[in-house]
């Protein structure tokens, strides 16, 4: 039979159907071995065929009442489209790219949401502070056990000195890396930032939280007569790690009040833009608290001078606001 | 079917199945329910807790590290199947995790656009606060707090609802990556009816349908024609055929009724007589579609009169 006596929609797929089998095939290539790995014939046919595909498809709904047809175009056009549009970038020069630039100019066009996340934790700091020194009691309201280790408002000033110059006795190395960074901080810093999403309330809460426990630690070691040796042992990985949280909530913040106030937005909408700038911020929040863990598990420990272990935490915390103050700026 | 079925269910806005492409031809991928959303995430669960364990007991029979070091890197691994995992499974699968590979479901940009990392990363760290926290609270539940479990009951049934009450069953992180999560389609290109012999009756006679004999029906019917005539040239049981037999024969006396086709068609011939009513209805109705005419189904007339 030649194509003359043939109804049109079925000369339609005749002429086209060659052009077809050879997308699909392409398709599953593409599927099994990722785009990345083709023949550079192949991905480019893959793009043309499919650009062709999209163009059967609209005519054949126009013309065409074959339902098989219409089903298997609409199936292989789908399939092709998610191989063409799939993501392209290597994951090194993501990494990168987010280092060098999108990190930074996050945090600086969120620089609001990050205040309200250290004010949070300043103000818990004081509040818990000065309810220690109402109280001594309080003390053991905020402080959970298994953080508190033995040192309280019951212990003895040399003990508490000892825990601050003293070596860790049995975890070193990676065991105490990998204690410290799963420690409270980084689940306080985690549930912020996932929380946030719930109207803000969660996060804030529990940054306040978090100051509360560490005024009330502060105040302890201020009565002891402790507070700058404290302040020395805390800068060492505490600059950056209490950083990290207050960033996270800082993230938490801006999911939660484009739930709270999406403006001319849709909810939906309003939380897709956010995201952008709080996953960022997420990521440097995750960072800084890695950071944090090894300047926790090695050079505490390392380094038992009260001036260095300033120089050490302040510098750190310096070269982070460096960071985030001068990163990804183009030069004019 | 299914969008027809969705249609008269709730009428607001476009089916959520059309998606649109950059090429600005709408594509139909269904919606994955939260079904199979479910099973994919338990399938990962599964995998990766059995990877991990494998992982370590040969860590630990290798003695490679010491005892404390081993918890650390026990801890380390127990963290990296999480949203780690994820993370990079979906970057490197385009969009797909393992258990999203075995369930053939895919994750896809909401607008249409490319899936890009950026999408995938956000999706993935809302995942520990949708999923992964409020599974582990509602393992650890504890009557003794009422309190605590109010509040986190409250929040496992919010990060539950939400994907219940959107048309496109996302989550909070699909709605802050702009994704949605759909059925990978399977294309199966049939042999087209049309093409096959030339259809005609046993004894050598061509059926032939005039024009206003072809008027009677519209492509709803051609189309559940074309089904019946695809299930017939498969082979099936034999159960199955003479049941259909007897249906065939009622079918071909109600379409000669209809179009008052005079000729008796004889029990041989019925499947010929359809396969050529097929092949003249659909050219006639292909030729009044490109002259603008669109008969839905067999009462066009009437719903022209009414509009």
């Amino acid at each position: 039979m030649d194509g003359q006596d043939l109804i049109r929609s079925a000369r339609f797929r005749r002429e086209r159907e060659a052009d077809w089998r050879r997308l699909e095939t392409l398709v599953r290539a593409a599927e099994s071995k990722g785009l990345q790995r083709m023949q550079f014939a192949d991905t480019r046919d893959l793009a043309a065929l499919y650009r062709q595909a999209t163009t059967s498809l609209a005519i054949a709904r126009e013309i065409s009442l074959d339902k098989a047809l219409l089903g298997y175009l609409e199936a292989l056009t789908a399939r092709a489209y998610l191989c063409v549009y799939a993501p392209q970038e290597r994951l090194g020069g993501l990494f990168g790219r987010i280092l060098t630039r999108g990190a930074p100019e996050a945090m600086r066009r969120c620089w609001l949401f990050i205040l309200l996340g250290f004010l949070f934790m300043t103000l818990g700091a004081l509040a818990g502070y000065l309810l220690y020194f109402e109280n001594n009691d309080w003390f053991y309201v905020f402080m959970p056990s298994e953080m508190a280790d033995g040192r309280g408002p019951g212990a003895t000033t040399a003990s508490l000195r000892a825990s601050i110059y003293g070596h860790d006795s049995g975890t070193s190395g990676l065991g105490a890396f990998a204690a410290y960074l799963f420690s409270h901080n980084t689940r306080i810093a985690i549930f912020v930032f996932g929380l946030g999403v719930f109207a803000c309330a969660p996060a804030i809460l529990l940054t306040f939280y978090n100051g509360l426990i560490l005024g009330a630690f502060l105040a302890l070691h201020v009565d002891r007569g402790l507070g700058v040796d404290l302040a020395g042992w805390l800068s060492v990985h505490g600059v950056t790690e209490l950083s990290a949280v207050c960033i996270a909530c800082g993230g938490g913040l801006k999911l939660g009040s484009a739930v709270l106030f999406p403006g001319d937005r849709t909810r939906a909408d309003a939380l897709r833009h956010a995201g952008r700038d709080a996953v960022k911020l997420a990521l440097v929040a995750a960072l800084m608290l890695i950071a944090a863990a090894i300047l926790e598990s090695f050079a505490r420990q390392l380094v038992q001078d009260l001036t260095l272990r300033f120089v050490i935490g302040w510098g750190v915390g310096a070269f982070w606001l460096a960071w985030f103050v001068l990163g990804g700026r183009r030069g004019r | 079917m299914i969008r027809r079925l969705r249609k008269s269910k709730k009428d607001k806005g476009p089916s959520p199945d059309i998606l649109m492409p950059p090429e600005g031809v709408a594509l139909t991928l269904p919606v994955a329910g939260i079904g199979v959303r479910t099973a994919a995430q338990f399938t990962d669960i599964v995998l990766t807790s059995i990877a991990a364990v494998c992982l370590l007991v040969l860590l630990f029979t290798l003695e490679l590290a010491s005892p404390q070091s081993m918890a650390a890197i026990a801890v380390l691994v127990f963290f990296s199947i999480g949203v780690p995992y994820y993370v990079l499974a979906e970057l490197a699968w385009n969009g797909q995790t393992l258990g999203k590979r075995i369930m053939k479901i895919k994750v896809v940009a909401h607008d249409g656009g490319p899936l890009s990392a950026h999408s995938l990363v956000l999706r993935n760290l809302m995942k520990e606060a949708e999923i992964f926290l409020p599974g582990t609270l509602l393992l650890t539940l504890d009557a003794a707090s009422p309190l605590e479990t109010t509040a986190s009951l409250i929040w496992i049934s919010i990060a539950l609802l939400v994907p219940f009450r959107d048309r496109y069953r996302r989550r909070l992180g699909d709605m802050m990556a702009g994704t949605h999560v759909i059925h990978l389609p399977v294309p199966v290109l049939l042999t087209d009816l049309a093409v096959e012999k030339p259809a005609s009756g046993a004894d050598g006679k061509s059926f032939v349908f005039l024009s206003h004999q072809l008027d009677h029906y519209g492509a709803f019917e051609l189309q559940t024609l074309e089904t019946l005539l695809r299930a017939r040239s498969t082979p099936t049981a034999t159960a199955a055929s003479r049941q259909t037999d007897a249906a065939i024969a009622t079918i071909v006396e109600k379409i000669r009724k209809k179009i008052g086709y005079a000729e008796p068609v004889p029990s041989q011939d019925r499947l010929p007589f359809l396969k050529a009513f097929y092949n003249a209805q659909r050219e006639h109705l292909e030729q009044r579609r490109l002259f603008g005419d669109r008969r839905e189904n067999k009462h066009y007339a009437h719903t022209d009169k009414d509009i």
